[in-house]
């Protein structure tokens, strides 16, 4: 039975990274097309993702500027709604942080074709800024979860500690609050700036084809066939995925943030 | 509660400009709220608004209060002299994969769930940032990845073909079978464009996601439980049906319905994996505000009713939930 088990994992693990694989390993190819396994392996496409061709240097740049836009933004209206929520709880509060969590909870294309209007009447459309505050509205529910985990997390007695000696507010937040929520703030930005990297759909449409990201070129390269530069692009993605959450697991409580149990080890 | 009321009573008395401070809070109340309106409730609005607009020709669209939008999804233009059912099947299409995937996916990934909870807590610290990366990885490189694999001229079509397999199907007369599945052309095995290259994509976009919406359920499951009906004689297979399912029944349930919900917006998979005529909600509304279209107002009233869709099978939902409850 235990033998089992191990084998259905085992079987689950390569099939999640079958696809993967096989991106990683079409990245290799020295010709124009995909092959798997790559023929005559080259490091050249590397070299082309990251330097020489001005459409994915761009594009990377795009990516990368609207994902920590993102992701920064998105802490910051994140921490005043969670805080607020944590500190009162009083009935707006739980409100705002719904309707802060509303765009993340319905299918993205709804939110994507009402950002692309909004845009257009709001005069943003097409230009990158636009780009990060609607990643950051639509991923800010990550970081609302995040944080309110980590407040969540603080022993209330430390908090009677510090007001009985006469710490103000402010006192009490920056040197009890604030370091004890700090890794779960960083993991919210991680999560943010993983999946605005990766995401699609909005950005599809707040975009209106006036730049592109790395997705959105993907996207656009679909219909002339795939080339193996597109494969070094989904390998940068999956490394800096790994990268980020090995931190936030290695740092933060990955288990924890997860959900999980506490009282077992 | 009133340790922080107290706290703020005390922060605002220490301050030194206490009523300053009470005002600079209020704004940024304000500021956030309306902050919050504008980008998160305004778009839906919009959204809304649009779909009763019209459609010139040649000139996009102006605001109106017409349900000709609507009338096109569920009759056709032409009602009432003549009928079409065309958005409607759509949208059917859309349920159909994606309550198809989301089952593939939960069902997958339950046992494996199970599973990972019973591993140490650094081995799944471990199978998390696994999870979690693939997760986050977007539609287009996975779509890339299955593309790739199941493409006719590499992939698992040429596996099949070079390893024999597809000789043997013959042989054995499988492969009429495939055939009459669309899984097949005359030559060798297909799987572009079929339901199930399409189903298997999107049960895998969702996979890591239903293992990461059921793992708080499964990691809080009491093994004392499980133990105790062990030790009363109860078999492997009985302590999961008694024991072990019924605890999970509801977030089982809740995953299911939230990863649907998710499905219903699938874009990249429907266009890349599904033959043109099971096309979806979502690929319509791709088509007439971003598209060749370009009738911004019909595409508003398709996301308006994909998103009622969603709703109601999110309250239908809601409501098995409080009745099983109840119970």
């Amino acid at each position: 039975m235990r033998f089992l088990g191990a084998l259905y994992m085992g079987l689950a693990a390569l099939v999640l990274s079958l696809p993967i694989v096989v991106v990683c390993g079409a990245a290799l190819n020295s010709g124009r097309s995909m092959f798997f396994p790559p023929r005559e392996p080259t490091m050249r496409r590397f070299g082309e993702f990251f330097v020489s061709e001005p459409v994915w240097t761009t594009a990377l740049w795009n990516s990368v500027l609207v994902a920590v836009g993102a992701a920064t933004l998105a802490v910051l209206l994140a921490w005043p709604i969670a805080y607020w929520l944590w500190s009162t709880g009083t009935r707006l509060s739980k409100v705002l942080a719904g309707l802060g969590s509303l765009p993340f909870a319905v299918p993205p294309i709804v939110f994507g074709v009402g950002l692309g209007f909004f845009w257009a009447f709001a005069g943003g459309l097409g230009a990158l800024w636009a780009g990060v505050i609607s990643h950051a509205i639509l991923l800010m529910a990550l970081p609302l979860v995040t944080i309110s985990i980590g407040l969540q997390s603080i022993d209330r007695a430390h908090l009677d500690a510090a007001a009985t000696m006469g710490a103000t507010e402010r006192m009490i937040f920056r040197t009890v609050v604030l370091p004890q929520t700090l890794p779960y703030t960083i993991s919210g930005f991680f999560f943010v700036l993983v999946l605005s990297f990766n995401e699609f759909t909005v950005i599809f449409f707040v975009s209106a084809s006036s730049y592109a990201t790395v997705t959105l070129q993907i996207f656009n390269s679909l219909r002339n066939g795939y080339t193996p530069t597109m494969a070094v692009a989904a390998i940068t993605f999956l490394a800096v995925s790994v990268l980020v959450f090995s931190a936030v697991a290695r740092w933060g409580d990955l288990p924890r943030l997860m959900g999980a149990d506490q009282s077992r080890k | 509660m009133s340790l922080t009321d107290d706290m703020h009573a005390q922060g605002r008395s220490a301050a030194a400009a206490p009523d300053g401070s009470a005002m600079l809070r209020r704004v940024g109340l304000f500021v956030l709220s309306a902050i919050i309106f504008i980008f998160c409730v305004l778009p839906f609005g919009l959204v809304l608004a649009i779909s009763f607009g019209r459609k010139i020709d040649g000139a996009g669209w102006v605001w109106d209060f017409t349900l000709e939008n609507y009338q096109r999804f569920f009759v056709g233009v032409l009602w009432p002299d003549e009928v079409t059912f065309l958005y409607l099947q759509q949208l059917g299409y859309s349920f159909y994969f994606a309550i198809i995937a989301s089952l593939v996916a939960v069902l997958t990934a339950l046992p494996f769930t199970l599973l990972l909870t019973r591993l140490g807590r650094s081995a799944q610290a471990l199978w998390l940032v696994f999870i979690m990366a693939s997760l986050s990885l977007s539609e287009v490189f996975i779509v890339m990845g299955w593309d790739i694999l199941l493409s006719n001229n590499s992939g698992l079509p040429k596996l099949f073909k070079e390893t024999g397999l597809t000789q043997w199907l013959k042989d054995t007369g499988y492969f009429q079978t495939l055939r009459d599945w669309g899984l097949a052309n005359p030559r060798n095995v297909k799987f572009k464009t079929s339901d199930f290259a399409t189903i298997l994509t999107m049960s895998y976009l969702v996979w890591p996601y239903a293992v990461i919406l059921l793992y708080p359920a499964l990691s809080r499951i009491d093994p004392a439980l499980a133990e105790a009906a062990r030790t009363m004689g109860a078999g492997r297979w009985t302590v999961t049906r008694t024991v072990t399912l019924p605890a999970i029944r509801l977030p089982l349930f809740g995953t299911t319905l939230l990863l649907f919900v998710f499905l219903l917006g699938t874009y990249v998979t429907v266009t890349v994996f599904a033959a043109p005529n099971k096309h979806t909600t979502a690929v319509a509304i791709y088509t007439n505000i971003r598209g060749a279209n370009l009738n911004a107002p019909f595409g508003a009233a398709q996301a308006v009713m994909l998103l009622v869709a969603a709703g109601v099978c999110l309250y239908l939902g809601h409501l098995f939930n409080r009745r099983s409850e109840a119970r």
